[in-house]
């Protein structure tokens, strides 16, 4: 029950009280009457004068009350229903805006008061963590420029043996990748902070997916993996042409990494109402139930036992996840053990 | 050949220099922009490696500097904040080329030889390398007499390595060039290309072209 009905009915019970105590007093004061003017059978026409009274004079008055109470309490809670609208909106994205004052000083403006500075210290922890990735990506960046150059350095030594080498050329691997990771990072950190700029232009998405489809292609063959293209309608969409081939080459390369040899990858292209959908389909052992909503965290790894195996940073599809959102677009994820596992994508269209 | 190697972190600088120095490469270093700009002022410089995060006045502005002073001398950027943007910022300043750290120092190298090779760049439609040859018109390749048939992308990385020819072309070099790519995909794609173009090009013909340099890149030359 909201705090309006609930007042509301209050009222209206505070007003029925009060009829009945008014009916009451005006049938004692009309029988009182009554009995000095008339002597006789006085109880039967003040019980109906009084029920005239109050059936015809007092029921319209408390109907108005009521009416006037509704208003009134509706009134009085109306800025609880805005501070409500208002806190609804607020996330991780726009911490930074108070919400609207009314400036009228009464509890629920204190309220919003105390709202605000809540919001203000949250906005500040926020910043902190993101400024932390931030500068620690980058001050990863330059030990990693002196390790991974030292290491070549060191390689390109005439002098080492073959298993000096093999082991330097090792090293230069994890060093390589340990930098993807970083760059990985530093990207999504940037992201978080808002700093990345996206140079939209309109992009033909079908050129764009029959690149990515070659590529798949040969992404796919040292695994005898089968890439189809089942369509790829001509669609245009506003973005950055970087970014979505970036999106476009990590679902592929992960439908390929996540496969089993002789399986199979289909990609679609296709216009569904107002967007673009592009999904990409891939055989291979799928994901757990409990896994599936966290595929796109930050460095989740779905099967322990996969880590090791495939290599790559743990970001990708969180970077997917970015650029689609970027683009003011929708990912899914749909899998289940032994099963086909779905992306989907979708895209607004170019409006124009 | 002279080079400039302007960088703050004394390690990289160090680094760097030693590595151009081995490939005959006669290097000097500073550390912050004022004396890069005092130093290209005295010396003519084949190309110069600017860092742009720099003490004082950053590489950016120090590259204006030298454009505004009609200074042509090709300037490699090297980054350490790796945005997306920085490179398209770089290269309207009149950067010739960008790389972002932590860099694999044959990429480095590989980049300030292209650099200094580009003004004398191969301008034949025709492409030689020993008895390879493609035309950069028809797109046609062969090889000793023998017709080679290339898909779109393997054309367009067999016509980088052979305008590359005796060069060292790094990974982030190929996927900047031919897929055009301003990220590292973090796949295999580049290795597994070079696979089948290898086997197009070098199976069943002698000698071998396409080389692997373990750790740092791919060369196509005719002696191994």
């Amino acid at each position: 029950m909201t705090i309006r009905t609930r007042l509301t009915l209050w009222y209206a019970g505070v007003l029925t009280v009060s009829l009945l105590v008014i009916g009451l007093g005006t049938y004692r004061e009309i029988d009182e009457q009554l009995r000095h003017a008339h002597r006789r059978a006085p109880a039967e026409r003040a019980i109906s004068e009084t029920s005239e009274m109050v059936f015809e004079v007092g029921l319209p008055a408390v109907a108005l009350g009521l009416l006037g109470g509704w208003w009134l309490t509706r009134k009085a809670l109306a800025p609880v229903s805005q501070l409500t609208e208002a806190i609804t909106k607020v996330h991780e994205r726009n911490l930074r805006e108070p919400l609207p004052r009314t400036g009228s000083g009464d509890e629920l403006d204190r309220l919003t008061e105390v709202f605000n500075a809540l919001l203000a210290r949250l906005d500040d922890s926020f910043n902190r963590v993101r400024e932390f990735s931030l500068h620690a990506s980058h001050e990863l960046k330059t030990p990693l420029t002196v390790l991974c150059g030292e290491t070549e350095t060191a390689l390109r030594a005439n002098s080492r043996s073959p298993a000096e080498r093999e082991r330097l050329v090792s090293q230069l691997d994890e060093l390589h990748r340990l930098a993807r990771i970083v760059d990985g990072l530093t990207l999504l950190a940037k992201a978080d902070a808002g700093q990345v700029d996206l140079k939209f232009e309109p992009v033909g998405l079908d050129e764009l997916v029959r690149d990515n489809f070659a590529d798949a292609q040969i992404l796919a063959e040292p695994q005898h993996i089968q890439v189809e293209l089942a369509g790829c309608e001509p669609l245009a969409v506003r973005g950055d042409r970087h970014r979505l081939r970036q999106l476009l080459l990590n679902l592929a390369d992960n439908a390929v990494k996540y496969n089993q040899p002789q399986g199979r990858v289909t990609m679609n292209l296709r216009r569904t109402g107002e967007a673009a959908e592009f999904t990409i389909a891939n055989t291979g052992a799928g994901i757990l139930p409990e896994s599936l909503p966290r595929v796109f965290d930050r460095f989740y790894r779905g099967d322990p036992a996969h880590s090791h195996t495939v290599d790559g940073c743990g970001l990708g599809l969180s970077i997917a996840k970015w650029i689609v959102l970027a683009h003011q677009g929708t990912i899914q994820i749909e899998s289940a053990p032994s099963q086909l596992t779905t992306v989907t994508v979708r895209l607004p269209l170019n409006a124009t | 050949m002279r080079v400039l190697v302007v960088e703050d972190e004394k390690k990289t600088a160090s680094f760097v220099r030693k590595a151009l120095q081995a490939e005959g490469f006669a290097v000097d270093a500073c550390h912050n922009g004022d004396d890069a700009l005092a130093a290209a002022k005295s010396t003519p410089f084949d190309v110069i490696v600017l860092d742009i995060m720099l003490p004082g006045r950053d590489g950016l502005s120090v590259l204006r500097q030298f454009r505004e002073r009609k200074n042509a001398t090709p300037v490699l950027l090297l980054s350490a904040r790796g945005e997306v943007n920085e490179r398209v910022e770089g290269l309207n300043a009149g950067a010739d080329d960008y790389l972002p750290k932590p860099f694999k120092l044959a990429e480095l190298v590989a980049r300030v030889r292209a650099l200094c090779r580009r003004s004398g760049e191969n301008k034949s439609t025709v492409l030689h390398v020993a008895d390879l040859r493609l035309d950069t018109v028809t797109h046609r390749a062969q090889r000793g007499g023998t017709d080679i048939e290339l898909t779109a992308r393997e054309y367009r990385l067999l016509e980088f390595l052979m305008q590359s020819a005796g060069r060292l072309c790094g990974r982030m070099m190929i996927l900047e060039k031919v897929w055009d790519y301003d990220f590292d995909p973090g796949t295999n794609l580049v290795d597994v290309y070079i696979r089948r173009l290898r086997e197009k090009i070098d199976a069943g013909f002698e000698p071998k072209l396409l080389h692997t340099v373990r750790g740092a890149g791919y060369l196509m030359k005719a002696q191994p």
